[in-house]
């Protein structure tokens, strides 16, 4: 009986103790986020902001809940019609970070991309030359205009692709090249 | 012994015949008109559709999960939302009191004209512009969203 009397009081903090329970992965995202407000779903249920033109509306809000902002979000509460252009875009920016033309906006890394591609081009012509003159061995002697004159002089005498080929187009008779 | 076997199978068959095929005489007109179960084969016509989404978003008891999560589905879909979705979730907006949500829809609408903006958007504004009005909502183009006002430092470059 004793022990059932003493029960009661126990029971009756529990639910105070419920609220103050955080789960675990709650207070991880709760860390990173600081009191930024969670208003969705987001890409895929982590509590994460992200600009995107296909997904433009992120999990949280982009700013943390300052005095200021509260007190702007009661007025937002009323009509829209008595909000400065100042206080509407104190709004937009506390939701959002950039707006879809910021996002869109070039950023003129094409010129960098370009510009680099033409340095490693030139680097590779450099280097081309440079291997030319001091790493490779000068041509073989079969690539002098005498020794090519030679190989084909050879070619023709041996009749080589008599059909289509180079045979073909030669005039064994007159001894000189079909017209 | 397997003569046996056999002409036992063979009457087992037809006993089970005798039991299966009057059933399935039965049955088989109704499944003759039946629709093709397909799983995903939507048959949802446009009107449909808009419909929809104009009831989703004219629910009193939306919130901003459920406003974010159609306008984000939306946002994916091979289409401009009619004006009347738009009004709708103009309209959603400010039940659930938020500002931003309402001129950011109006930025991924305008961003769903794609290369046509010059024809689609001034129409969908020139349907919606009565409820902007209404609600005191401003177009990003009168919010100055309409060119880029900040600069924002690449993440890569900060460090």
């Amino acid at each position: 009986m004793a022990s059932n009397l003493l029960k009661v009081p126990i029971f009756s903090k529990l639910p105070s103790l419920a609220t103050r329970i955080i789960l675990p992965s709650a207070a991880y995202h709760r860390e990173r986020i600081g009191n930024r407000e969670v208003v969705g779903f987001g890409l895929n249920g982590e509590p994460s902001y992200i600009d995107r033109t296909d997904f433009p509306m992120p999990a949280i809000r982009f700013k943390e809940n300052s005095q200021e902002i509260t007190t702007l979000r009661e007025k937002e509460k009323g009509d829209w019609k008595e909000l400065s252009m100042d206080e509407k875009k104190t709004l937009y920016r506390a939701s959002f970070c950039q707006t879809f033309s910021e996002m869109k906006a070039p950023t003129g890394e094409w010129k960098s991309v370009l510009a680099g591609t033409f340095v490693a081009m030139a680097l590779t012509v450099w280097l081309y030359v440079w291997m030319k003159n001091f790493v490779y061995q000068p041509m073989p002697d079969s690539f002098t205009p005498e020794k090519k004159a030679a190989q084909l002089q050879r070619i023709i005498d041996l009749r080589v692709n008599p059909i289509e080929g180079l045979a073909s187009k030669y005039d064994y008779e007159n001894n000189r090249w079909k017209d | 012994m397997f003569r046996i076997a056999i002409q036992r199978g063979f009457s087992c068959v037809k006993n089970i015949q005798s039991v299966i095929i009057p059933y399935y005489a039965k049955i088989q007109p109704a499944a003759v008109t039946s629709v093709r179960s397909m799983s995903k084969h939507s048959t949802e016509t446009d009107e449909e559709f808009d419909a929809r989404y104009e009831a989703y978003f004219n629910r009193t008891d939306i919130d901003g999960w459920d406003v974010r999560k159609a306008m984000n589905d939306l946002q994916g879909m091979d289409l401009v939302p009619e004006p009347k979705i738009m009004i709708a979730a103009l309209r959603a907006c400010r039940r659930v009191n938020d500002y931003a949500l309402a001129v950011r829809f109006l930025e991924a609408v305008k961003d769903k004209c794609g290369t046509r903006m010059k024809e689609i958007y001034p129409f969908l504004l020139q349907e919606v512009r009565p409820t902007l009005d209404e609600l005191g909502i401003c177009t990003p183009e009168e919010m100055g969203y309409d060119k880029p006002e900040l600069h924002l430092e690449n993440v890569y470059d900060i460090h």
